[in-house]
């Protein structure tokens, strides 16, 4: 086996270093700790001792020529005999050409400023507007240097009222067409909204909080594996009414029976199950064009009255924004009835973190629905699925139990 | 002086030169960057100290493999840290002057000569005040006591009344230039003698540095109070891998190799009949395994992500709300 | 509540609810602290706890740090910022590093407090605003407060912080009286908004953001509307609550007594134009300190910094040029 001895880094400086001696010839033997060869950088001239013991095979870099650091300069024999002759190798240094990183430069949209004395962020306005302010300068309709100030003056004395330019906000539109298209006019809120519709510009709506982390929550829950189990259910004993819905009777049933199945009320992390003792059950709730599930805990251990209160209560702090993290938290399953919009059946996502959607349709004339269960298939397999439902589906129908909910309730 | 302790001496010491060795190696052929600083030379001061010192804090300077060798830390993890990887005992962002692990009560690696000094002292009140009765042992260069913190520190460990040993490796150079040159005196306890009780003991002998810090330790236990031991010593290498060393005479490094601290240990525990020839052997062939698998570890391990740059700046953890 | 006694109450809160929490420092025990923003603690916490050093900064810091790297939470005292200048290796070599280092093996639960700025007539040696040197350091968080509840809770946050703090503090508040408020989650991460408005985002900190609200009351009678913020953390500076004002006012002043040049005036003022400069409907303003040492003569040394009435008389000019 050879071992190449590469011209040695001195110091963390150090970038190339010059043969002045070699101080051991081909076919030398070599001994550990010996000096091999006297090696210039950086100005001084430093002894390099072999690191190995063995023959010295063959020289790389000849006396006198300068190599980057690292490169070989020598070959090494490891062995312990110590021949008589050595062979004659050629003189070749080898120099690794370095690879060129190249640094790309990631190209931007630009912003194109009219010219003009003005201040950028005026004439960021000048360029949404599509307005030369060194033209109207030199026409003297605009002070130098201009400002905000001066260009929103300019803009509501000239071409749009204040409400149009409150609606232009939300809309991407090349002001110079529509001033245009109007042919000088001034433009009025009602105007430009004409024109929106004839063009068919978009309006840009932002995306909220809540449903930017709905949408990346749902975009991670769809990669778990799920499974679907369609059933209908007989719900001709249930008594509710206004006070207490259909959804909290459902809430209350499927909590209770959760309770005889550990995988409902589990949480999958990475080599473990997290199961709560309680049954903590979302709800599935749209307010305006959000959709929350805040979570009712311990529904085993709650009455339907409660719950019917709790589940108000929430919904009421969804509709003022005053929902907390902890009202969103520590769900396994969660129910969507979308019973009341007479929807027969429909199939849903697992809330990230969750276990089992149960999504209700409408009721028919016999009074029963259709119900969607969606389990994640890593935490409940189809077994404890079918057991889940069959458990449910024997519950709504067990005379006894509903009456005494609904004594307790 | 018993067998097992000769053939811990022997082991230590030996590790730690042929880690060094191989440092250098492989510092040559660029896998460590940056400076490495060799205490090849002066392994009998830095396994007497930590052996002999036993439990308790270690402040340390720059020049701290063997040092963390004979703590017990583990060789893959330096020399993983020498090649600047992110399984090194600190994550790949210290290097050859930094090597932590509070679990074994070593706290660095400082590269500021003297700074240690007074975290040691801190140290030692900390323990104090919480009731532990272990102290602290500093170790530090002749380099060292030319300077301020020096001088803070041994006033304030007297003053607080703390069990710090103070012991200085006083290998006659501060980096190329020979103490005479820079110090008042050439004997550094000189400095410290009116403040703490002190002994001056031969470096290149590993069982005198052993038995004089044992002695240390007990003091300081016994009295809560600082000691400062001497250690003559010599470092075969220059200062770095940059330096050569030549502002020594040849003459010179060849009078103190020929005191060489493992030699001499190899010999008087042969003598003894601590240490046999077969049992060196051995051992030998056991480091050198050793130290290959940690080479093969460093050399393996992955470099550390770019996204470890802006970990461990703080650990931004409030321990309890304020409000 | 004085500024003091609320920085007083904070330790003393500190120091009951933890026994590992101590102080140390130049006359901080038997001597009551030379600005007695420690006193009292000697006497209720024993010397063991209350701990006074020699006058040698570099070791004060530098013990410091060992006791935390072996379980205390120690807050040291530096006289003044100016005397810290003698502890910047500890500070900038160690105490910054030595958790990056390490890898995060080490935790620094360390407070380095000191007061800052200019006083009345203590000359150049005495009166020198240093937060630029400490805040330009990685691996610090630099804290500092305008009034009692903002100095009573950065401290109480700072001692409950396991990272190193550098805490500032002013000479001239000390004696200042202010009315305390409790605060809920207190985090000096976030910059308070003291005043709400449209016109001019002005930002200061330490005793600046007084004469900042000062110089504001003129200003709103001019028909001017500030909004003015206040930092109580150099590093990091919460930029989010700075961007976010001056999208909506689309002008920035800085106010602070430090020199004008290479500081916290131009790293804002920068950071602005890289982000918002499109934003911008006037160039930055920093209001600053002059690049001279502090004369003794108090006529010269009122000179060398800002005041309300120099705060108002630049913003309006300011304006005047650039269109408010």
């Amino acid at each position: 086996m050879d071992y190449e001895v590469i011209m040695p880094q001195f110091s963390d400086t150090m970038e190339r270093g010059k043969i002045v001696k070699w101080l051991k010839k081909e076919g030398d033997y070599v001994e550990k700790g010996e000096t091999i060869a006297e090696i210039e950088a950086e100005k001084a001239v430093m002894d390099l001792q072999s690191f190995r013991k063995g023959l010295l095979k063959k020289v790389l870099v000849k006396e006198g020529e300068e190599v980057p650091v690292k490169t070989p300069i020598a070959l090494i024999e490891l062995t312990e005999e110590r021949p008589p002759k050595a062979e004659k190798g050629e003189l070749k240094p080898q120099v690794k050409p370095k690879k060129e990183e190249k640094v790309e430069v990631k190209p931007v949209e630009r912003i194109s400023l009219p010219p003009g004395m003005a201040s950028p962020y005026a004439k960021v306005i000048a360029s949404q507007y599509g307005f030369d302010i060194e033209e109207l300068q030199k026409e003297g309709r605009l002070p130098s240097p201009a400002h905000e100030r001066d260009m929103k003056n300019f803009l509501t004395e000239r071409y749009f009222t204040k409400k149009a330019l409150e609606v232009l906000k939300d809309y991407e539109i090349d002001l110079q067409k529509v001033t245009d298209y109007f042919k000088g006019e001034k433009v009025n809120e009602d105007m430009l909204l004409e024109y929106i519709e004839e063009f068919d510009i978009p309006k840009r709506v932002p995306i909220s909080s809540v449903q930017k982390s709905l949408i990346s929550n749902l975009t991670k829950s769809i990669q778990n594996p799920s499974f679907r189990i369609y059933e209908e259910l007989d719900l001709s004993l249930i008594p509710w009414d206004k006070d207490i819905t259909l959804t909290h009777w459902l809430v209350k049933i499927v909590g209770d029976a959760m309770l005889y199945f550990e995988r409902l009320r589990a949480e999958v992390k990475e080599d473990h199950y997290l199961i709560t003792p309680n049954s903590n059950v979302g709800v599935a709730t749209a307010v305006g064009d959000e959709l929350y599930a805040p979570v009712i805990k311990k529904v085993n251990k709650k009455e339907l009255a409660q719950i019917a209160k709790e589940v108000r209560e929430l919904k009421e702090r969804a509709e003022g924004g005053r929902l907390t993290l902890e009202d969103l938290k520590g769900g396994s399953l969660t129910i969507s009835n979308m019973g009341m919009y007479g929807i027969s059946s429909f199939d849903a996502l697992i809330p990230y973190g969750q276990v089992c959607i149960v999504s209700v349709g409408a009721l028919d004339e016999q009074r029963k629905a259709k119900f969607t269960f969606t389990f994640d298939h890593r935490a409940v397999n189809g077994t404890h699925g079918a057991l889940f439902v069959k458990y449910l589906k024997e519950k709504v129908l067990d005379k006894r139990y509903i009456r005494s909910l609904r004594r307790t309730g | 002086m018993s067998q097992s302790l000769a053939e811990k001496f022997y082991f230590y010491m030996k590790l730690g030169r042929e880690l060094e060795l191989r440092a250098k190696e492989e510092y040559m052929k660029g896998n460590i960057g940056g400076f490495l600083h060799l205490d090849i030379g002066q392994e009998a001061v830095s396994v007497g100290a930590v052996l002999g010192f036993g439990k308790g804090d270690l402040f340390c300077p720059y020049r701290e493999h063997v040092l963390a060798l004979a703590r017990g830390m583990d060789p893959k993890l330096i020399m993983a840290e020498l090649f600047g990887k992110v399984t090194g005992v600190s994550k790949g962002k210290g290097g050859s002057m930094h090597l932590y692990e509070p679990k074994l009560d070593f706290y660095g690696g400082n590269a500021i000569v003297g700074a240690h000094l007074s975290h040691a002292v801190g140290a030692a009140y900390a323990r104090k005040l919480m009731g532990e009765k272990a102290g602290v042992l500093a170790i530090f260069g002749d380099g060292a006591t030319n300077g301020g913190s020096f001088f803070e520190a041994i006033n304030l460990a007297v003053v607080w009344k703390v069990p710090v040993l103070f012991l200085c490796e006083n290998n006659f150079y501060a980096i190329g230039t020979r103490i005479d040159r820079v110090s008042a005196f050439r004997d550094t306890y000189m400095k410290a003698k009116d403040y703490m009780p002190y002994l001056q003991v031969d470096g290149m002998d590993v069982f005198q540095v052993y038995e004089a810090v044992q002695e240390a330790k007990k003091h300081i236990e016994n009295y809560g109070s600082p000691f400062y031991i001497e250690a003559l010593t010599y470092r075969y290498e220059g200062h770095s891998m940059a330096d050569k060393g030549d502002y020594r005479s040849p003459k010179e490094i060849e009078t103190y190799k020929k005191k060489d601290p493992i030699e001499n240990l190899k010999a008087k525990a042969i003598k003894m009949g601590w240490l046999t020839e077969n049992w060196i052997r051995t051992t030998d062939e056991a480091i050198e395994r050793v130290i290959e698998e940690a080479v093969q570890f460093a050399i393996s391990s992955s470099e550390p992500d770019l996204d470890e740059l802006y970990k461990d700046i703080y650990c931004g953890v409030c321990s309890d709300v304020v409000s | 509540m004085l500024y003091r006694d609320a920085i007083n109450l904070a330790l003393d809160h500190a120091m009951e609810s933890d026994g590992r929490v101590v102080i140390l420092g130049e006359d901080v025990g038997f001597y009551g602290g030379n600005y007695k923003v420690t006193d009292g603690l000697y006497s209720k916490y024993s010397e063991r706890r209350v701990i006074d050093t020699p006058i040698a900064e570099n070791s004060i810091v530098g013990t410091a740090i060992g006791m935390a790297m072996c379980g205390l939470r120690p807050v040291a005292e530096i006289m003044t910022a100016n005397f810290s200048m003698l502890a910047m290796d500890q500070i900038v070599n160690n105490m910054a590093k030595l958790r990056y280092m390490s890898g995060g093996k080490i935790a620094l639960p360390l407070v380095v407090r000191m007061p800052q700025g200019v006083g009345k007539q203590l000359a150049a040696q005495h009166s020198q605003s240093l937060e630029h040197m400490f805040a330009s350091i990685p691996g610090l968080y630099v804290f500092c407060s305008s009034d009692s509840t903002s100095a009573y809770y950065t401290t109480l946050y700072a001692i409950k912080l396991d990272d190193p703090v550098i805490l500032l503090e002013h000479v001239l508040l000390y004696p200042m009286d202010f009315e305390f408020r409790e605060v809920k989650n207190f985090n000096p991460f976030n910059a308070r908004v003291l005043r709400e408005g449209e016109d001019v985002t002005i930002i200061s900190y330490l005793k600046m953001t007084q004469d900042v609200l000062k110089a504001c009351e003129w200003l709103e009678r001019d028909g001017i509307s500030c909004e003015v913020i206040d930092l109580l953390s150099l590093r990091p500076i919460d930029f989010e609550a700075i961007y976010s004002s001056v999208r909506k006012t689309k002008r920035l002043v800085l106010v602070y007594e430090a020199p004008k040049s290479l500081g916290f005036g131009a790293e804002v003022s920068a950071r602005v134009s890289e982000e918002l400069f499109y934003f911008l409907d006037a160039p930055p303003l920093r209001v600053a300190g002059e690049e001279v040492p502090i004369p003794y003569n108090r006529k010269l040394e009122l000179a060398s910094i800002p005041t309300p009435e120099k705060i108002y008389k630049q913003i309006r000019e300011w304006g005047e040029r650039h269109g408010l």
